[in-house]
């Protein structure tokens, strides 16, 4: 009795927020992977920038993982952060894409693009490693 | 206004904010605006890189957001394991 009273008035005193907190998802080692990979693959691209060809590859590649991260987010319960961020991350990631499809890119704009996937997915991946277990 | 009068108000925002985030975010518009001005970007690279940092914003927001709930997570988690153990 005395420990629910506890936690009760834990909750009571301090809000939904409290509550939102304990209940939080847990850690996902698939959600882990797919980030730790858009990063790896960010990382390695940043490097291939001079290579139109490649690069314009890689694009549609991290495109592609980053919409897949979304697709596999999304519905996981009390994820909306993460939601949120992976579709921002998306969106920089689509852009890189669009931009090979309909002009010329240049490295400096390709590698701005990768370092910042890259910074993005090292900050998701932090999070979603802290995750309780 | 001129593109050095939006450079002069980033600086304000670099210069007037504790928020790193907001630090960071006015250091790369106006590191963008001069790599756009050398050449370096063409003009729609720059208008998409500067419309990134507003996404770079969300994710931030989002990750700030997220560690505040596993910080509460973990006090929360060790109130009630103390609640177990004294009970």
């Amino acid at each position: 009795m005395k420990k629910i009273l506890i936690i009760l008035s834990l909750v009571i005193l301090q809000g939904c927020t409290v509550l939102d907190a304990y209940l939080m998802t847990n850690y996902d080692p698939n959600e882990y992977q797919l980030i730790t990979y858009i990063r790896a693959e960010a990382r390695q691209f940043k490097t291939q920038c001079d290579n139109v060809n490649s690069s314009k590859f890689n694009a549609g590649k991290i495109a592609h993982d980053t919409q897949l991260f979304v697709l596999y987010s999304e519905h996981i319960p009390r994820n909306e952060n993460l939601i949120e961020a992976g579709k921002a991350l998306n969106v920089i990631a689509q852009g890189l894409l669009t931009q090979y499809q309909n002009d010329k890119v240049s490295p400096a704009f390709c590698k701005i693009k990768f370092e910042n996937i890259e910074t993005s997915a090292d900050k998701l991946q932090k999070v979603i490693g802290g995750r309780p277990r | 206004m001129s593109v050095e009068q939006f450079q002069q108000q980033l600086l304000e925002c670099f210069n007037g904010s504790q928020d790193s985030n907001v630090q960071t975010a006015a250091q790369t518009a106006n590191q963008y605006t001069e790599m756009v001005k050398a050449g370096q970007l063409s003009k729609d690279e720059y208008v998409q890189l500067l419309s990134d940092i507003e996404q770079t914003n969300i994710i931030n927001k989002s990750v700030d957001n997220q560690q505040v709930m596993e910080y509460m997570n973990t006090a929360i988690t060790g109130l009630i394991n103390i609640a177990k153990i004294v009970g």
